[in-house]
């Protein structure tokens, strides 16, 4: 009996060992959306017609994207393709976990890597290598509701900060007059992503050209004055004040007038909010005209045991027939221009203010830690939920990111 | 004769003995005792599973913690939380305990009552109570009721460490008022009688004759209160993920992050030595300046 | 006379103040599972809901991967709670019963072991299944919590108060002392063994640490690490948070109510000993 057991336990182990051997590849990739990921299975269901023979196995990674896939390269359970951020791709390349992808691209005939932006290839290459190919990129613009707007008797659009303060405050109304504001112009989220913008308008930088830290110069404390001040001023609010779930859903719920996102947010909205009449403007201008842009890559594993396999799969998302398919829904903008072009993105009216902003967009990259990137997080959630003064946060805590400067 | 008998299966019992260990021993020693040696060892790497190299670095972990303002800050949590803690479900558990042992109708109903937040999963709870403190939750309606205007408890780095300690007050004491209750059951009946005699109310009873009673439940409700209470983790996950700025960041979360959010193995292997050292003191102080019986 | 009434009232007072705060919440979740208003969270709260609808439950075994979640914790709760129930009758009925060399060793180890922080090995038994290539699997969820040292030392007790007259007829008859442990022991020891059984149980349905570092992909989820996440994904879809996490407490209060008698006794024992 007892060893009856034992035996049992034995073999069940062996068996769950096992189970990762004789998979076939695997494509993973974050989840955002229920309509986003109907996407991605249409344009996988391409791939498989063109090339039905070749097999493979579609995980969606829900939840903390970047730590699941690290933990997942370092415990070699990692998918034999997938998402790269490209804001952890410097991280990454360091680790030295993924695949050079230059000997494939050379062997492809047709593969032509000038077609895609210089930017987007730039962000996942390190010291000569290639490490991941761009699949699509998104700038931050700015969504506003238009009958807000037409109430509001706002008919231009905010060019500059001023502007975009004045529209702000006439935008911030208490409907009902009872003290408390119903509606406002804005909505802010004490993120360093949703910081950036503003920093790169002033001036300023995360990490400055030389490779110095620069969230306690002048620019960056300033940049995050004019957001923060947004809040404390009673023009914009924060999801969670309105128990949103982000800021799109306090956008589509009609709780601001105007929020920042990229892409994604047009299938969100196209799916819960159908009604909602908006429309899409570049951000306004600071000092400079600027956005951040993000770029997501395809990537393979060091580790991986069908890298020629995945490759083929890469070659096929990438490629003009499925870039074409998957950035069709406006989830995000297409890194080929060939693609762009082909599928009218310069002349359609949304999707030419995010290719428009691409000409001025920076990538988010920086070469810190993510220990470093959590400490500025928590040095903005000591402005926005303790009253700590912008200044002090960010010169209080520089020291302290410095520790975290990736060393090669 | 069946002492002989029983003396020559001396090495059949060693036989039997063993047999009937091995498996036990075997799952105790892969997953206690190796990995508990392992995790000093550990500590004295920089081991990050995505770098092939692992470099020994002394105690380099160990100095970089005592400069680590997180880990100091999650040290000051993780104390705060246990001393506002432990005390308060102890007592409660205890008071919960009197209660339940007075002749009342429907005791398994109460008794149920009280224990399920106990028996239901700490995710469940948790859930449960990030609904009542949100913004538009149930208890900023119940102040509103009384005039009071709260805002989101668990986004403001006054309240929100303060929030889960009561989240963790509520589902403990139903279940140490089980081990309390076994404990007051045993209470001879003539005690309580005796203090009758003396004219002592329900109240006086309790101080009296309860609290004195239950002292050696009283210790070891304390010993596993403690324990539990510096490791919490499950809570501070689900509700605060440590922040806002840190104010939730227990010694257990800051170990969590730093291995498997950071991937730096060693240094949370390093963190979580320097927290199993804080328990044991505790633990130790705590046989010291309050013993289970009275000498 | 008037004054035991005053004091009496103000009693139940007490005990009824105290059960609206400690079943409060769970009323509270199971009426907004049941809301079906969108807006469940405008201001003021609705409390009870106007209009009653099961879709949240619905949607929750629909839409989101609650049946895998649910096999994977019923599969891993399964198998340790046999196991454990098990090998700690084993090894109890060897310390209560055997006279071996190295007993008090072991014992002694044991029992150190529980003075252990769990913390402390949670790095350490991750690099150990990880260099087994265990991590994500069924093996490295359910494999370190087979047996537990609480659970051999309750059988321990337990197998102590049993009178050695039996088992010595037995050995008299020539009986191996694997037939003494099924046959005498295990018959005779159904509420200890019904206690480790329902304290196994309960650690294993509702455990959380372990799984959450163990299971990577959401198909290897458990319930409590699939409510944590969906709580993260879904932040403020409070009917269908609260459809689940009333879905994932019924077992547990089901067994509790069902085996209340051995938990009780259980817990007693358990805080006797120490």
């Amino acid at each position: 009996m007892r060893a009856l057991v034992i035996l049992c336990t034995i073999c069940f182990v062996i068996q769950a060992c096992q189970q990762g051997d004789e998979k076939p590849m695997r494509l993973s990739s974050w989840v955002s959306s229920p309509s986003e990921t109907a996407v991605y299975r249409e344009v996988l269901d391409g791939f498989r017609q063109k090339y039905p023979e070749q097999e493979f196995e579609y995980e969606p990674i829900p939840g903390n994207y970047p730590e699941k896939i690290q933990l997942m390269l370092g415990t070699r359970t990692a998918p034999d393709l997938f998402y790269l951020k490209g804001f952890t791709a410097p991280a990454y390349m360091d680790y030295d976990v993924l695949e050079p992808l230059d000997p494939f691209m050379s062997e492809t005939e047709d593969f032509d890597v000038d077609d895609f932006f210089p930017f987007s290839i730039e962000a996942f290459r390190q010291n000569g290598q290639q490490y991941g190919i761009p699949k699509d990129f998104n700038p931050y613009v700015m969504f506003y509701n238009k009958e807000m707007f037409r109430e509001a008797g706002i008919d231009s659009l905010p060019t500059d900060w001023l502007s975009f303060v004045q529209a702000c405050e006439r935008l911030t109304i208490d409907k009902d007059e009872d003290g408390k504001t119903d509606q406002y112009g804005f909505i802010v989220e004490p993120s360093v992503e949703m910081v950036m913008p503003f920093v790169y308008q002033n001036g300023g930088n995360f990490q400055n050209p030389d490779g110095s830290l620069g969230i306690a110069d002048e620019p960056f404390i300033e940049a995050l004055e004019f957001y923060h001040g947004l809040y404390t001023s009673g023009v914009a609010t924060m999801a969670q004040d309105q128990g949103a779930q982000w800021n799109g859903d306090a956008f589509g719920r009609e709780k601001c007038a105007m929020a920042i996102s990229g892409g994604w947010l047009i299938p969100f909205l196209a799916d819960q909010f159908p009604e909602l009449d908006y429309g899409i403007f570049p951000l306004p201008r600071g000092k400079e005209q600027s956005t951040v842009a993000f770029t997501v890559a395809y990537s393979i594993p060091k580790a991986s045991e069908h890298k020629k396999d995945a490759w083929q799969l890469l070659d096929y998302l990438v490629g003009e027939e499925g870039m074409s398919q998957w950035t069709s829904s406006g989830v995000a903008m297409p890194t080929r221009r060939s693609v762009a072009e082909k599928n009218g993105f310069y002349e359609h009216p949304v999707f030419k203010v995010f290719m428009e902003s691409a000409e001025f967009a920076r990538p988010f990259q920086v070469e810190y830690s993510e220990r470093g990137y959590e400490e500025l997080v928590v040095a903005f959630q000591a402005v926005f939920f303790a009253d700590k003064a912008p200044r002090d946060a960010l010169t209080d805590i520089k020291g302290q990111i410095e520790k975290y400067k990736l060393v090669r | 004769m069946k002492a002989k008998k029983i003396s020559a299966s001396k090495k059949q019992q060693t036989k039997t003995a063993y047999s009937f260990l091995a498996f036990p021993l075997l799952v105790f020693s892969v997953f206690t005792i190796f990995p508990m040696l392992f995790a000093f060892v550990i500590s004295f790497y920089d081991w990050n599973l995505l770098i092939p190299d692992k470099p020994f670095v002394g105690l380099a972990n160990y100095v970089e913690l005592a400069h680590d303002p997180v880990f100091l800050k999650a040290i000051k949590n993780t104390t705060v939380y246990t001393l506002g803690v432990v005390p308060t479900q102890t007592f409660l558990a205890l008071f919960l305990a009197f209660i339940m042992n007075q002749k009342i109708r429907g005791r398994a109903f109460f008794r149920l009552a009280f224990y399920t937040p106990a028996i239901t999963s700490s995710v469940v709870t948790s859930i449960i109570f990030v609904w009542i403190y949100s913004g538009p939750g149930l208890l900023n309606y119940l102040l509103s009721l009384i005039g009071v205007e709260g805002d989101d408890w668990l986004f403001n780095p006054k309240t929100a460490l303060f929030a889960i300690m009561i989240l963790n007050i509520w589902t403990t004491s139903g279940y140490f008022m089980i081990s309390f209750l076994a404990g007051l059951q045993s209470i001879p009946q003539s005690l309580y009688e005796a203090a009758k005699i003396d004219g002592a109310n329900q109240w006086q009873q309790f101080w009296r004759v309860t609290v004195p009673m239950v002292r050696p439940i009283t210790f070891f409700v304390i010993v596993l209160g403690l324990i539990g209470c510096f490791q919490v983790f499950d809570q501070i996950y689900v509700m605060s993920s440590g922040g806002p700025v840190n104010s939730t960041t227990t010694m257990s979360y800051f170990t969590y992050q730093s291995s498997f959010k950071y991937f730096r193995l060693g240094y949370g292997a390093a963190s979580a030595i320097v927290l199993a050292a804080i328990i044991f003191v505790a633990t130790w102080l705590q046989k010291k300046y309050f013993p289970s019986e009275v000498n | 006379m008037r004054r035991l009434k005053i004091q009496k009232l103000f009693f139940y007072l007490i005990l009824f103040g105290m059960t609206i705060i400690y079943l409060g919440p769970f009323l509270f979740s199971v009426s907004i599972s049941f809301n079906a208003d969108k807006d469940v969270l405008t201001w003021p709260i609705k409390l009870i809901p106007e209009e009653w609808t099961l879709a949240h439950y619905q949607s929750v075994w629909r839409d989101l991967p609650f049946g895998q979640w649910l096999v994977n914790s019923v599969l891993i709760t399964s198998i340790q709670t046999v196991s454990n129930v098990f090998f700690s009758a084993l090894a109890g009925f060897a310390f209560a019963r055997l006279r071996f060399p190295g007993k008090n060793i072991i014992f002694s180890m044991l029992l150190a072991s529980l003075m252990i922080p769990g913390i402390i090995l949670l790095v350490p038994k991750f690099i150990v299944l990880n260099e087994f290539r265990l991590i994500n699997t069924y093996g490295g969820l359910i494999l370190p919590g087979l047996v537990s040292v609480v659970n051999i030392f309750l059988m321990k007790q337990f197998f102590e108060t049993i009178p050695k007259d039996l088992e010595e007829a037995a050995l008299i008859d020539g009986c191996s002392y694997f037939r003494i442990f099924w046959q005498i022991f295990l018959p005779v020891s159904k509420p200890a063994l019904a206690a480790v059984a329902i304290y196994t149980f309960q650690g294993s349905w509702n455990e959380f640490m372990w799984p959450v570092i163990v299971s990577v992909t959401n198909d290897m989820f458990t319930l409590p690490v699939g409510m944590a996440f969906l709580k993260n994904e879904f932040s403020v879809q409070w009917p269908l948070l609260m459809a689940g996490t009333i879905l994932i407490s019924l077992p547990t209060i089901a067994i509790f109510l069902i085996f209340q008698r051995y938990f009780v006794q259980g817990v007693a024992s358990a805080g006797l000993k120490e």
